[in-house]
């Protein structure tokens, strides 16, 4: 479904991806880990468009995704929860999730569309005319989400939910992934919260400075350092 | 002593409204692409020119040729943005708005002499037969040109609201305020909601030109004066607000008038510059908007 | 010393004696007076570029520093002062000023488009209260029209404007003009270098405000009669900073050529079309911000450049030429 086949990219003069390959199946869940700093975000950045990579090929349901501007991205079915949520703070719940649906297509949809996240987080629709800004951040993290299934996509992209919540609140929010994923969305997840992150996906991708260095299921990741010591620690 | 306390209060709300529909597109303009316009004085001015020859060599009613200065305007934004300010849409926040500041400079002495060289120095106003007719309640004369003209003001930054508040344009509009790259993952194509509201500034400035033309008059190096009374409405209403916009006009609008009545009416323009160092070096935010980026 | 160090020091030599001999061969005073227009944009742009330039500062109300500095010289000099301690007042007024500014803008670090648009209204502000506090028009001293000493003047302001230039020279040369121009680059980054913002800001707008007073110092000996707040009028903060980007922002010598050619295009345009010059000036300055952030000077430099790799081309291949022959 997705491919990334010998990705370069820069910011700048400073390259921050080496020849970074990776494969999305449909109907996956696939965990992108490695430590701070490693190319995490820079990789979905280059699979929503954000950055343009120097050189290489993404691909997406067959599409060349490089030579698509980043708003055109969504429209053919990738959405991203940023990192931190970045919700729209000034503007209501609904307002929030509205804009989530912009695209032609999910906006012929959204009346539905809302009532399936609202399944999800019942939590949203009570909130709904509230003022994004005023949410806790577990609710901001799932408004996050919220807002990027209203796009309906068929590639989800989560760039650390879990960070800076309560442990309580990040198995929730990790639950409701593994059930968004049943329900036939394919999720590409970035987490630095890494021993979480393998035991909910089926399979992991380990990047450092950069660089893809390893893939597979969780046994076969435990020769990675970075890995190890989530175990241990 | 009181009539004439409330003539000049009068007098500085009607004004004070024209000021706060000069100001919104600038502060919209800078809300969403970080463009600081200092030009947008002279897109006013050419709305007012629109006008003033359309009432003159055609005989149009000045209320009557509001689209069509707003649609002139449209077209020049549109040259303008193509030109000069599509080019430096992608730049880093802080670059941009130097950049922008100093093109919308250039941009200005250029239409200002432009203006110049085409319709001379002279002030010109529009005048139609009830240009003179004015409402009196209280003792307190209210011109009927200017009181519509406020009412048309309201009526635009009404409107504008609206369309922000209830429109899906609108909320993308909003949504590319607070942070462009969410509304990019969004699927929103920041670079038309540039262009769109720049285009927007433009009308609403076509607009003002004209009520400004019909009730006071217009010359070709206005736009400075403009471009100041709109930049001090918009550090004191903050980045954004509408309704922080309209209070931030009528209130400078009466400062005006104040200076007039009990300081001396020569320095009238001064006291909104000092109002604008003021709240820069005390509160840089605004007086009534939150912190923006 | 090598030629190439010599070269430019001797044009330099060549050209003062050159500007210094030409009242006394040339009779025109319409010459002598666009130099000394020259001489005084000189002054202007110079002086501009140290806080615009080296610190990035951009600074929309110049025409505040060159009026106060108008100011200043014309009272005390029509009240019987010599004009060297009424110059030296031009300078001092407009510093004192500038501080108003200055210190709270930086101190509180304004963003830079608040400093600059704060710079315009304060320089408004100016305008509007000299034109309502000195609503006239002010004469030279009687005995000094009666017996008007053009060269004198000449003499006088190039001397100014040498030694602007000389400050702005030996500033770009030395610790402080580096550190203003690390400012420029990066506020945070000079910082952790050990350089101070502030002081860097504050002593670079000092100096920019010292010298445009003494520009206006030079104008008000010069010019016979003007009303008094025409010197603080827009223009005078619009055409320095169009000048310096036109010439080459942040150089030494891109304001010096900008003030050259402005007044070039400025003349020729004049005979030619009447007043477009502004016009044309204004298209020049939107094309540099856009495409040539250098300015003239980097025009040049990139010309020259191109002319160096043809001849370096040249030259390689001239001996690969012999080699053949072998």
């Amino acid at each position: 479904m997705l491919e990334l086949k010998g990705v370069n990219a820069y910011y700048g003069q400073l390259q921050a991806l080496w020849d970074v390959s990776l494969e999305v199946n449909e109907g996956e869940f696939v965990a992108l880990i490695g430590p701070n700093g490693a190319g995490k975000t820079t990789t979905l950045k280059v699979i929503t468009g954000l950055l343009k990579p120097a050189a290489g090929t993404v691909r997406f349901c067959g599409r060349d995704l490089v030579r698509e501007p980043a708003n055109r991205i969504v429209e053919l079915g990738i959405s991203q929860v940023p990192e931190g949520g970045r919700v729209f703070t000034g503007m209501t719940v609904l307002e929030n999730l509205e804009l989530g649906a912009f695209v032609a297509q999910a906006r012929k949809d959204r009346v539905q569309s809302l009532q399936w996240v609202f399944g999800i987080f019942p939590r949203l629709e009570e909130r709904k005319h509230q003022r994004a800004g005023t949410l806790s951040g577990g609710e901001r993290q799932m408004l996050a989400i919220g807002r990027a299934l209203m796009s309906k996509p068929k590639l989800l992209l989560l760039d650390e939910p879990s960070f800076g919540l309560a442990p309580l609140l990040v198995e929730h929010i990790f639950e409701t992934i593994t059930e968004i994923n049943k329900q036939g969305v394919t999720i590409l997840l970035v987490e630095q919260n890494i021993r979480a992150a393998l035991e909910l996906a089926s399979r992991a991708y380990v990047i450092e400075n950069g660089r893809v260095v390893g893939q597979g299921a969780h046994e076969d990741l435990l020769s990675f350092e970075s890995v190890r010591s989530a175990y241990l620690g | 002593m009181p009539a004439t306390v409330a003539q000049s209060l009068a007098f500085g709300i009607l004004v004070g409204a024209l000021y706060a529909l000069a100001a919104v597109g600038l502060s919209l303009v800078f809300g969403v692409t970080k463009f600081l316009n200092v030009a947008h004085g002279e897109f006013l001015m050419f709305g007012g020119y629109a006008s003033f020859w359309l009432f003159t060599l055609l005989g149009v009613d000045p209320f009557a040729s509001i689209p069509l200065s707003m649609l002139f305007l449209v077209l020049i934004g549109l040259l303008v943005y193509r030109l000069l300010f599509s080019r430096m849409a992608k730049l880093p926040t802080q670059e941009k708005i130097r950049n922008t500041l100093l093109v919308g400079f250039g941009l200005g002495l250029i239409l200002q002499n432009v203006a110049l060289r085409l319709w001379t120095a002279d002030n010109r106003g529009i005048t139609p037969s009830y240009a003179r007719e004015a409402l009196t309640i209280l003792g307190v004369r209210l011109p009927y040109v200017r009181v519509a003209s406020l009412i048309l003001a309201f009526v635009f930054l009404f409107a504008l609201q609206l369309f922000l508040r209830r429109t899906y344009t609108g909320k993308a509009i909003r949504a590319t305020v607070e942070d462009w790259e969410a509304a990019t993952l969004m699927g929103i194509d920041v670079h038309r909601v540039y262009l769109l509201s720049f285009l927007l500034a433009a009308a609403l400035a076509g607009a003002a030109g004209t009520l400004v033309a019909v009730g006071y008059s217009v010359e070709p190096t206005m736009g400075m004066h403009w471009t100041l009374k709109g930049l001090i409405v918009l550090v004191m209403g903050g980045i954004g607000s509408i309704t922080g916009t309209l209070v931030g006009g009528l209130i400078l609008g009466v400062a005006e008038s104040a200076t007039a009545v009990f300081i001396n009416s020569n320095y009238r323009q001064v006291v909104g510059l000092v109002i604008f160092i003021l709240v820069l070096l005390i509160r840089p935010q605004g007086l009534f908007g939150t912190k923006e980026g | 010393m090598t030629v190439k160090k010599i070269i430019p020091v001797a044009l330099l030599v060549v050209g003062v004696m050159v500007l210094w001999l030409v009242p006394t061969f040339i009779k025109s005073d319409s010459a002598v007076n666009l130099l000394i227009l020259t001489f005084i944009y000189v002054m202007l742009a110079v002086s501009w570029n140290i806080l615009g330039g080296y610190t990035g500062q951009v600074n929309l109300g110049h025409a505040a520093f060159f009026g106060l500095g108008t100011l200043a010289t014309r009272l005390l000099y029509t009240s019987g002062f010599h004009i060297f301690p009424s110059l030296l007042a031009a300078g001092v007024v407009a510093v004192v000023f500038s501080m108003f500014i200055g210190i709270p803008a930086f101190r509180l670090r304004l963003r830079g488009d608040y400093f600059t648009i704060g710079t315009l209204a304060l320089s408004q502000i100016l305008y509007i209260t000299v034109g309502n506090v000195l609503p006239k028009i002010t004469y030279l001293p009687i005995e000094d029209i009666q017996n008007y000493q053009l060269n004198l003047r000449y003499y006088l302001i190039l001397a100014l404007a040498l030694f602007t230039i000389g400050v702005a020279y030996m500033l770009a040369k030395s610790r402080l003009g580096l550190g203003m121009m690390a400012v420029r680059e990066n506020e945070d980054a000079a910082e952790a270098l050990g350089v101070n913002a502030f002081s860097h800001k504050l002593l670079a707008l000092a100096l920019s405000a010292f010298l445009g007073g003494l520009a206006g110092g030079a104008y008000a000996y010069y010019q016979t009669s003007y009303y008094f707040n025409y010197t603080f009028t827009p223009l005078w903060s619009l055409d320095p900073v169009t000048i310096t980007f036109v010439g080459g922002v942040g150089t030494v010598i891109g304001p010096v050529i900008g003030a050259v050619f402005f007044v070039l295009v400025k003349e020729f345009l004049v005979l030619r079309m009447g007043e477009y010059h502004l016009i044309v000036f204004g298209i020049l300055f939107i094309l540099v911000v856009l495409f040539l952030p250098g300015g003239l000077v980097e025009a040049w430099e990139r010309v020259r450049q191109a002319i160096a790799r043809r001849l370096k081309y040249r030259e390689t291949a001239v001996p690969s030429l012999e080699l053949r022959k072998d």
